[in-house]
């Protein structure tokens, strides 16, 4: 029964016939999810009128999944491209308004969670009520400590199996000093615990956070080297020499080929690649065969050990695949994949046995993974230089995966849709980034998309690409799309949109950008505010077009003025001063703008010629003397050399007194003779 | 940039995953990355960090034509900033309007239908007709199905939110049958009619059953099933003891050996006797239409109750049989 999330009460009422000839046939309308017993049987009612009733055909039921129905009405909604993602409450006071604020306000959620599990572990004694019908498991505590007592090899078995590692290393060292034999099968599981963690004891806070630790040093690489895409992470060698692997290793009477595997694995995970090719020779000395898995390891040993050449690697690689299949070992994905990951690090040396390898893998019948089509866009554009003239292999792979479906094979499967956009990008290619957005789309390959930081990279590079590329209303409708229902944009995107709206000369579209701006938190960046402004204020636009500009110029001036109250040096850029006077003059708003002015002094900053000039045209069309050697007053202050312009420009057009006409030659003379003074070149060009 | 320094910044204690990160990365309390957050504390005009302000509702990027099932594809509680309708709700102050959506409990305590409007229906049932198989041709109007198939079932399913998909209400199993569609004769009728007792209507000639007290729903229905197999056979069988049914047993009135007949018999004997017309057969006086008219009269009447109709009718028939006319 489909059980909907709703305080309300829903009955369903059913209608069952039955047939007067005594068959069970029951004509359902929902999920038959019951059936009735076969064994009451309807008695024949006697005299029944069979003959004379004319055929009933009833068809045969439909039968379907528990999830079918939901799915078939899930099919009718589409994404809301208003709304924030599901996981965050849906109100305005609590939707994340920045990537930094979504990226904390589900790390609280699940801090909040995992804190919630931790209690309820740690405490199981009051939490066995179990209210749930049918029982749910997972949410019942979970027991981590070992229960058996003593010392025997179930007690071992049952700590590997709560992988506590010291505890089981110490029963193993206590079963032997016993004098029992430990089976082969336990010691080899208790040596995949110890070459998995490589002799160290999981996280002791939780199981839980195991993953999300080395997730999140991965990420912090990511981002530090985002724009090269370099390969690996260097883990360090963590493999003890002589540590309680080895030594159980060593202890062990027979060994089969799964200690020697599991013994070589984990000295690959934790980089000790010396050893473990030593090892697999030791190996093949004993006549054991290797699995698909340690094949896999050992490829990675090869291509991560440092002191050799890229041939020399390159054949050594070789020889492991020849030996593999020597031991009649059949390569899986992650051979393949391993193979060209690690040809990552051979540069252009690795771009023909990259081919070859995928030639392969097709001629075996692998089916490839999104990883392994990541590995070969990173080796054949890892360096962003287009005008070297790049390759076109990234058409012949959108060629190939269009309409595919893909489903998770490979831990790097997520990293694909980056490098295919950043390609997509470098290459300036809009259709072969509608390709690869379309191949997003597809089925369920919206999962591959990556954690946050991938998915704003892909989005930020699709929407600078559409700035770039697109006819202004698609994108405009591309904005409204995905910003911010699907990503916060950056700063520098917002810019390019600033530009691409230059290009198509949709400049009343602003305003709305910078509201948008100031909601993502962009209110501060200057970079952003200056191209604003700078957009707003170059040429002259129609009477309520300025108007609304010169809102929006009010308003960036109170984030300034906001920014300022909250610094001890304020500092306001020229080149916004200047723009902002300009608007509101254009905008009709004097008053301000003349405000404006005096700021210009308090911040020691320098207006521009033409705002003077059209300070003065405004002071000519209000008919105010008084005004206009205000500005000149202002020139001379600054001691700019257009200040003599400025004043004969006053004598002329405006009816000023002798007084007034006195002090205006004052200033000039004072200017000119300042710059005179100090720099007659000036002087004389103007 | 603060905004790439801090998610580096996070990556680099992974001690500090739980609520200690949390609480540092937010703690300006501010929406947007200011570049030197901590100098909030050094002015000192401005050292409360800024509140938060929200956002602006939905409804103001909300087109005229966009999709309405996508906003609330399932049933969720009245959200003021998703829905973008002035709707009113409350009683009004003295000389005021009904409080605004914006905070209203009313409208967050009624259950709302946004999730199914005409729209939504019918995008639902076109995804749901998958699931339907056709309705049998030969079964084209209602008489066709009760003569197929006269017996119903009524279930209830009930679904709700919570820990539990149990509710015991569901075990309820209905059964309904027209007796005239059981192949009954008189006898086994009356009999089922007096051991089902309440459970008949009369009016509409339906039998119900209804069963609850096994714990299944799947249980409920068989016994219902077994309850009228049972009652049809045991209608048919005639005990020993039935031969005893007294008036007092009979579900309606019948003349033959009748004090209504007795006493009408030893009126018109007396009549007869009286006019010195002594034989006189029982059978004959019986059988004239006059008494024949009586006898249906009377039995109307005790069948049918009291009504202006049948008073009258019977009072014609007396009129009649006594010549008073």
């Amino acid at each position: 029964m489909a059980a909907v999330a709703s305080g309300l009460y829903v009955g369903v009422r059913c209608r069952l016939c039955l047939t007067l000839t005594g068959q069970w046939t029951g004509l359902c309308g929902k999920a038959p999810s019951r059936f009735y017993s076969g064994s009451a049987t309807l008695p024949k009612i006697e005299g029944a009128n069979v003959t004379g009733i004319e055929e009933v055909v009833i068809p045969k039921k439909k039968t379907w999944d528990k999830v079918a129905v939901l799915q078939a009405l899930a099919s009718t909604v589409n994404r809301d491209s208003t709304a924030a993602p599901y996981a965050f409450q849906d109100d305005p006071y609590l939707i994340p308004t920045s990537s930094v604020e979504s990226r904390s306000f589900l790390l609280a959620k699940k801090s909040g969670e995992n804190a919630a599990k931790f209690i309820i572990n740690s405490h199981p004694k009051y939490f066995q009520k179990d209210t749930a019908e049918p029982h749910i498991p997972c949410l019942m505590p979970e027991y981590f400590e070992p229960q058996i007592e003593g010392i025997s090899e179930a007690a071992l078995k049952e700590r590997i199996k709560l992988k506590k590692v010291r505890a089981s290393v110490d029963m193993f060292d206590q079963l032997l000093q016993a004098g029992t034999t430990v089976s082969l099968e336990t010691s080899n599981s208790l040596l995949d615990l110890l070459c998995y963690y490589g002799d160290q004891e999981p996280s002791a806070d939780n199981h839980f956070q195991q993953s999300e630790k080395s997730e999140e040093l991965e990420e912090a690489i990511e981002e530090n080297n985002e724009k090269s895409k370099k390969a690996g992470h260097q883990f360090g060698v963590t493999w003890r020499a002589k540590n309680n692997a080895e030594r159980i290793f060593a202890l062990m009477p027979e060994k089969n080929s799964h200690s020697y595997c599991t013994m070589i694995r984990g000295m690959v995970k934790h980089r000790a690649l010396v050893q473990a090719l030593n090892l697999y020779t030791e190996l093949l000395n004993n006549r054991l065969h290797a699995d698909v898995y340690t094949f896999n390891a050992l490829i990675e040993a090869t291509a991560l050990s440092m002191n050799e050449k890229l041939e020399d690697k390159w054949n050594k690689i070789l020889e492991l695949l020849k030996e593999m299949a020597a031991q009649k070992v059949k390569p899986n994905l992650q051979t393949f994949n391993t193979i060209l990951k690690c040809l990552r690090r051979f540069y252009s040396f690795g771009r023909l046995p990259a081919l070859q390898t995928f030639r392969e893998m097709k001629a075996i019948g692998i089916e490839p993974s999104l990883a392994t089509y990541h590995y070969i866009i990173q080796l054949f554009y890892q360096h962003e230089n287009p005008s070297k003239g790049s390759s076109l292999i990234i058409y012949d792979i959108m060629n190939e995966l269009k309409g595919k479906k893909f489903s998770p094979k490979d831990p790097d499967d997520d990293m694909f849709f980056q490098s295919a956009m950043r390609v997509c990008s470098v290459l300036r290619d809009l259709e072969l980034a509608y390709q690869v957005h379309g191949l997003l789309n597809t089925g369920d390959n919206w999962k591959f998309i990556g954690p946050d930081h991938r998915r704003n990279f892909y989005y930020s590079k699709f929407f600078s690409l559409l700035c770039l590329m697109e006819q202004i209303d698609v994108t405009l409708k591309w904005y409204k799309d995905l910003i911010p229902s699907v990503f916060f944009p950056r700063s520098q995107t917002l810019i390019d949109l600033l530009q691409a709206l230059d290009v198509a000369n949709r400049l009343e579209v602003i305003p709305e950008i910078w509201k948008d701006s100031k909601e993502y938190g962009h209110g501060f960046r200057d970079a952003l505010k200056e191209e604003i402004l700078m957009l707003m204020a170059r040429d002259r636009h129609p009477p309520e077009l300025q108007v609304a500009f010169a809102d929006c110029a009010a308003d960036i001036r109170s984030t300034y003025e906001s920014q300022d109250a909250r610094q001890t040096a304020p500092d306001w850029p020229a080149n916004a001063l200047n723009y902002i006077a300009v608007l509101f003059l254009r905008g009709g708003r004097i008053q301000e703008a003349w405000k404006m002015l005096g700021l210009f002094r308090k911040h020691n900053k320098i207006p521009g010629n033409e705002l003077l000039d059209e300070f003065m045209d405004s002071a000519k069309a209000s008919n105010n003397p008084a005004q206009a050697i205000e500005i000149v007053k202002l020139a001379s202050a600054f001691s700019l050399p257009v200040c003599e312009g400025l004043a004969q420009r006053v004598m002329a057009d405006f009816a000023i007194s002798q007084e007034q006409k006195e002090a205006l030659r004052d200033l000039t003379s004072l200017t000119s003779d300042s710059d005179s003074d100090s720099d007659s070149d000036i002087g004389e060009g103007k | 940039m603060a905004a790439a320094t801090l998610p580096a910044w996070l990556a680099l204690q992974p001690a500090a995953r739980t609520l200690r990160a949390f609480c540092t990365a937010v703690s300006p309390a501010t929406r947007s990355a200011i570049p030197s957050p901590r100098t909030a504390g050094r002015t000192s005009r401005y050292e409360r960090p800024l509140r938060r302000k929200a956002l602006p509702p939905r409804t103001e990027k909300m087109t005229v034509d966009l999709d309405w099932p996508s906003v609330y594809p399932v049933a969720a509680p009245f959200k003021p900033s998703a829905v973008p309708l002035p709707v009113r709700m409350g009683y009004p102050v003295k000389r005021g309007v009904p409080m605004a959506k914006e905070g209203n409990l009313e409208l967050l305590k009624i259950p709302n239908f946004l999730h199914l409007t005409p729209v939504a229906i019918k995008k639902h049932c076109e995804a749901l007709k998958d699931f339907c198989t056709e309705w049998p041709a030969a079964l084209d109007s209602d008489e066709k199905c009760e003569k197929h198939f006269p017996i119903e079932i009524d279930t209830a399913d009930y679904v709700s939110a919570g820990p539990s998909i149990r509710n015991p209400k569901a075990r309820v199993v209905t059964l309904r049958v027209k007796l005239s569609s059981l192949n009954l004769d008189d006898h086994a009728k009356k009999k089922l009619i007096k051991l089902v007792g309440e459970r008949y209507c009369k009016t509409t000639d339906v039998l119900t059953i209804r069963t609850d007290r096994c714990p299944l729903k799947r249980q409920n229905y068989d016994y219902a099933i077994y309850l009228l197999t049972v009652l049809y056979h045991e209608s048919w069988k005639t005990e020993e003891w039935e031969k005893e049914k007294t008036e007092a047993d009979m579900e309606e009135y019948i003349w033959k050996n009748s004090p209504s007949e007795k006493n009408i018999l030893e009126t018109l004997l007396q009549i007869k006797a009286a006019e010195k017309n002594l034989e006189v057969n029982k059978e004959e006086l019986l059988g004239t239409k006059e008494v024949e008219d009586y006898k249906k009269c009377v039995v109307s009447l005790k069948n049918e109750g009291d009504n202006e109709e049948t008073l009258s009718q019977y009072k014609e028939s007396v009129k009649k049989l006594l010549k008073l006319m």
